[in-house]
C-alpha cells in the first residue's frame, strides 16, 4: 500500500500491538489561494535560497541547525533527531486508562483519528469496544514531527480518536486575573439566569457556518461570472521548435507521409 | 501568570453586558531549528520562485489566485478581500446557551482566559449563573479582522472563552467507513478487565516533555563536539487476530 | 436525502443523494453515474491504477459550478489508498489513488463525474507511460478537423515505428496516445518530441494545424497541445464520463472507425454516450489496453 496518512506505526496497550495510521480529524475551512507571479500568472513555489551563493538549494543539501549565537549553529541531522526518542516515534504506548470526564477541556489541543492498518482490524475493534464499555480513554506519549505529545485515545462512533493534550506546565495559571471573592448580587444573578433560560438551545455545530468562507466563495463565483480565469503559460512555449536535427528528420518523414497520402 | 491582555471587549446578551479582557491560557515552548546549507552551514532564506521562469519573485510581483481548473485561476485583489473582512467590533455576542456536556471536545480549538474589566459584580454573577446551570454560551466576536465562533464557560472563579471549530471543519468518524468485526464475549470481558486494571486518575503533572529535555541534552553534547550515537526505532510486531485472546490473557496475568 | 450503505470486498461505503439529477436535461442521476462506473470498472480501473487523481466534482449537476480538487478529500474512508505527490507549487499534497471498485464508487458518489489523471504513475512522477497529442479544435473548427489531424499524426508516427491510439476527449477534440512504458523516457523527452512533431505538422498543414496556444492562432485550426506532456498536467482518463449536457464518455476509437467517421462528416457521430460505451467495451474489450503494456522507444533522430 502506498505511504499515506500523517504518521503510521503501532498503538499498544500491555501486550497487544495494533498497526495504525494517524489521519486528520479537522479540515481547515479557510479558502486556500495560490500565490502567482503577477506578470505571467505562473504558480510560485516555495524554495530555500542560499544568500551566500545566490542560488536555490535542493532539499538534499539542507540540514537543520540550532542557533547558539549570532550566525553560529549546531547542525543536527534527521537521523540524530530521530534517535532522541526512537521507541516513541513508532509506537503510541498506552500507559494507563483514565476517565475522560476528569480531564479539564483546557488540556485538549488537536484532534486526529487513528485507523487500523492491514492485520490490525480486529484488535483495533476490540480496543474501540472495550474503551466504549468501560468509558475509559488511554493515555500515552508519542513523538510526531520531532515533538513529543501527551495524547488521549478514546472511542468514538466505532473509531479511535486521538487528541493531543497540553502539558500541565504549558497551562498558564489564572489566579492573577481571577476576581476577588465578592458577594454575588442575587438580583443580578437571577436576572442573568432568566436570560439564559430564554436562550437555551441544543448544541448544533452545523448551524454555525463559517460566514467568512461563504463570503469569499461568493466573491469568487461572482468574479468567475464576470471574467474568464487567467491561464498560466505553457512551459517553454516561447522559444524555438526543438533540436535542429530532430526537426530535420521529422521534416523528411513528413515529406514521405505526404507523398503517400 | 496568565499571558498579557490580547484584546478587550464586552460579553453581551439580553440586557447583560460584561466587559472583559482576553488573556492567553496556553504557552507552548519548543526548540526552534533553522534550515542551513549542508556544506557551509549558512542560514537559508525562503523565497517564492516562478515555476516557469525559475527565478525569485519579489512580494510586489506576487498575486493571489484561486485555481478553478488545471492552470486556470481567478485573480483576487487584496482590496476585494479587505472589503468582505468582518467589521471590527468590541462585542462578544452570545446567541444561545447550551448544556456544557453537549459540546463534543473535538470542536474546541483554543482557550482564552477572560479577566473582569470594570464591572466585577456582573462578571461574578455571570460566572455563578453559568456554573449553577452548567451551561456554555455560544458566541461570536471579531478580533484582528477575523470573526470567531466560541463557547463561553465558567471554570472556578473565572470565565473562559474557547474558540470553536465550524461544523464543516470537523470530519465525522463515520466517514472513515470502518468495518464491523465480530468479537467474542470472552475477548471483550478480558479486554475490559485489562483496562480496569490499568485505570488511573488523570494526573497531568506526572507527564513532562522528556523528549524536549533529551533534545536539549543532545544539542549541548554536539555543541561540546561529542559524538552522538544514532539509534533506530523498532517496530512492534502486530498482534495477529487469532492470537488476540492469548495476548489479552497474558496481559491480564502480567498486570494482575 | 437517500442514503444507502453497500459493502464491497468487506468494505463499507455509504452512498448518498442517489436520486440527484446530475445531467438534468438527460434525466441521468447519481445512481446512473454509479451504475455506469460500476459497469465500466473492469475497463477503467487499470488506467487509473496508481495515478494521482484530480477530481472534478459537480455536486449540483453539470449545469452548475464544479469543484476542482487535486487533494484527496479529507472526508475519506480509512481504506482509501493515497499517495504523497508534489503539486506544481512544490507543496506536498495527498492525492487519491483509484485502485479498486470501492474507491471508484466512492469518488463517483462525490459527484466527481470526470476523472483526470497524469500520464505518469504516482511512484515515478517524472516517467510518463505514454506521450500524448491533445487535439483541440479552435473556433470554427470541429472534431472532423481533429480526425484529419489524427490520421496524419498516425501515419507520421507509424513511419517512426510508433504505434498510436486515439480516443475522443468526450468534448470537441481527440487525444492521440503513444504508449512508451519505459523507465528511461522522461517528460523532458516526450515534451521535446511532441513539440517538434506539432511544429512540423503546423509547418506542413498551416491551414489546419497550430502548435501555438494563443487564441488568435487557433481560429479555424486544430491546436496540437503538446504541453500536456508534463508531470504537472492531467488528461481525462479513458472511459471517464464528461460533464457535458449528455453523459458522454472519453472513448477509444479504432483507426478504421475514425477513418469512416471522418468520411461520414457528422461531428455528432463521434460522441459515445454512456450506454454505448458499456456495450462497446463489453463487446470489443479494452481498445486502450496497449497503453498499459506496449513498450516503445522514442526514436533517436
Amino acid at each position: 500500500m502506498a505511504m499515506q496518512g500523517i504518521w503510521s506505526g503501532t498503538i499498544s496497550f500491555s501486550l497487544v500491538a495494533i498497526p495504525v495510521q494517524l489521519v486528520k480529524a479537522i479540515v481547515p475551512g479557510r479558502v486556500s489561494f495560490r500565490l502567482l507571479h503577477s506578470e505571467d500568472y505562473s504558480p510560485l513555489a516555495r524554495r530555500m535560497f542560499c544568500p551566500e551563493q545566490e542560488r536555490m538549494v535542493p532539499a538534499d543539501e539542507i540540514i537543520r541547525g540550532y542557533e547558539i549565537g549570532p550566525d553560529r549553529y549546531i547542525p543536527i541531522t534527521d537521523e540524530e533527531l530521530a534517535s532522541v526518542s526512537p521507541e516513541r516515534s513508532r509506537t503510541i504506548e498506552i500507559v494507563e486508562f483514565i476517565d475522560m470526564n476528569e480531564v479539564d477541556p483546557i488540556y485538549f489541543d488537536h484532534p486526529y483519528y487513528l485507523v487500523p492498518l492491514k492485520g490490525g482490524e480486529k484488535a483495533y475493534r476490540l480496543l474501540v469496544e472495550v474503551m466504549r464499555r468501560t468509558n475509559k480513554a488511554g493515555l500515552a506519549k508519542f513523538v510526531l514531527a520531532e515533538r513529543e505529545y501527551l495524547v488521549a485515545v478514546k472511542s468514538t462512533e466505532g473509531a479511535l480518536a486521538l487528541t493531543t493534550l497540553h502539558y500541565s506546565e504549558e497551562i498558564l495559571p489564572d489566579e492573577d486575573i481571577s476576581p476577588r471573592e465578592g458577594k454575588i448580587e442575587a438580583v443580578e444573578k437571577s436576572r442573568i439566569k432568566k436570560s439564559i433560560r430564554q436562550m437555551m438551545a441544543d448544541f448544533n455545530p452545523g448551524k454555525y457556518a463559517d460566514a467568512r468562507r461563504e463570503k469569499v466563495m461568493a466573491l469568487l463565483k461572482q468574479k468567475a461570472k464576470e471574467k474568464a480565469p487567467v491561464e498560466a503559460p505553457a512551459i517553454a512555449e516561447e522559444e524555438g521548435a526543438g533540436p535542429a536535427d530532430l526537426i530535420a528528420a521529422l521534416e523528411e518523414i513528413m515529406r514521405q507521409v505526404k507523398q503517400n497520402r | 501568570m496568565a499571558g498579557g491582555t490580547i484584546w478587550k471587549g464586552s460579553i453581551h446578551f439580553g440586557d447583560t453586558d460584561v466587559p472583559v479582557k482576553l488573556h492567553a491560557a496556553i504557552k507552548e515552548e519548543r526548540i526552534q531549528f533553522h534550515l542551513l546549507h549542508r556544506r557551509d552551514q549558512v542560514k537559508l532564506r525562503q523565497q517564492m520562485i516562478c515555476a516557469y521562469e525559475k527565478k525569485p519573485v519579489p512580494v510586489a510581483a506576487q498575486t493571489k489566485g484561486f485555481e478553478v481548473e488545471e492552470g486556470k485561476y481567478i485573480i483576487v485583489d487584496p482590496a476585494e478581500l479587505e472589503q468582505i473582512a468582518p467589521e471590527s467590533s468590541r462585542m462578544i455576542e452570545v446567541h444561545e446557551f447550551v448544556k456544557t456536556g453537549q459540546i463534543d471536545p473535538i470542536f474546541l480549538e483554543r482557550v482564552y482566559y477572560l479577566e473582569p474589566d470594570t464591572y466585577v459584580e456582573g462578571y461574578n454573577a455571570l460566572v455563578t449563573a453559568l456554573q449553577e446551570m452548567d451551561v456554555a454560551g455560544i458566541c461570536t466576536w471579531t478580533m484582528r479582522k477575523r470573526s470567531y465562533l466560541g463557547a463561553l464557560q465558567a471554570s472556578g472563579r473565572i470565565l473562559r472563552l474557547n474558540t470553536l471549530r465550524h461544523g464543516d471543519e470537523v470530519i465525522p468518524a463515520t466517514s472513515l467507513e470502518l468495518p464491523e468485526i465480530p468479537l467474542s464475549e470472552k475477548e471483550l470481558r478480558i479486554g475490559s478487565d485489562l483496562i480496569n486494571q490499568l485505570a488511573a486518575p488523570f494526573q497531568p503533572e506526572k507527564f513532562v516533555n522528556e523528549h524536549q529535555k533529551r533534545l536539549q541534552k543532545l544539542i549541548e553534547k554536539k555543541a561540546r563536539g561529542e559524538k552522538v550515537a544514532v539509534l533506530r526505532p523498532r517496530l512492534l510486531k502486530p498482534t495477529a487476530s487469532d492470537q488476540l485472546l492469548q495476548a489479552l490473557e497474558a496481559s491480564l496475568k502480567k498486570v494482575a | 436525502m437517500s442514503r444507502k450503505v453497500v459493502e464491497i470486498a468487506g468494505r463499507r461505503l455509504s452512498l448518498s443523494n442517489l436520486e440527484k439529477d446530475l445531467y438534468p436535461s438527460h434525466g441521468f442521476t447519481k445512481a446512473h453515474v454509479l451504475e455506469y462506473y460500476r459497469r465500466i470498472a473492469a475497463f477503467i480501473l487499470p488506467h487509473l491504477h496508481d495515478r494521482a487523481l484530480t477530481l472534478k466534482r459537480y455536486p449540483d449537476g453539470v449545469a452548475q459550478a464544479f469543484f476542482f480538487e487535486k487533494r484527496c478529500p479529507s472526508h475519506r474512508p480509512a481504506w482509501t489508498e493515497t499517495a504523497e505527490v508534489r503539486g506544481d507549487d512544490g507543496e506536498r499534497l495527498t492525492a487519491c489513488l483509484v485502485n479498486d471498485l470501492e474507491t471508484l464508487l466512492w469518488v463517483a458518489n462525490l459527484a466527481s463525474l470526470e476523472l483526470h489523471v497524469p500520464l505518469a504513475r504516482a511512484a515515478s512522477p517524472e516517467t510518463p507511460d505514454a506521450m500524448v497529442f491533445d487535439l483541440d479544435p479552435g473556433e470554427q473548427a470541429d472534431i472532423l478537423d481533429c480526425a484529419r489531424v489524427a490520421l496524419i499524426l498516425r501515419d507520421l508516427l507509424s513511419r517512426l515505428r510508433l504505434a498510436s491510439y486515439a480516443k475522443t476527449s468526450g468534448q470537441k477534440g481527440l487525444h492521440v496516445y503513444v504508449p512508451l512504458n519505459r523507465q528511461e523516457t522522461t517528460f523532458a523527452d516526450t515534451k521535446t518530441f511532441s513539440r517538434a512533431v506539432a511544429v512540423i505538422m503546423q509547418k506542413n498543414y498551416p491551414e489546419l494545424v497550430t502548435a501555438k496556444m494563443a487564441k488568435e492562432y487557433r481560429k479555424g485550426r486544430v491546436f496540437i497541445n503538446w504541453s500536456q506532456n508534463d508531470s504537472a498536467k492531467t488528461m481525462v482518463c479513458v472511459y471517464s464520463l464528461r460533464a457535458r449536457e449528455k453523459p458522454v464518455v472519453s472513448f477509444p476509437l479504432e483507426w478504421g472507425e475514425l477513418e469512416s467517421l471522418a468520411g461520414l462528416g457528422d461531428p455528432e457521430r463521434f460522441q459515445v454516450i454512456h450506454s454505448e460505451a458499456v456495450r462497446r467495451a463489453e463487446e470489443k474489450g479494452d481498445l486502450f489496453r496497449e497503453m498499459l503494456v506496449k513498450q516503445q522507444k522514442l526514436p533517436h533522430l
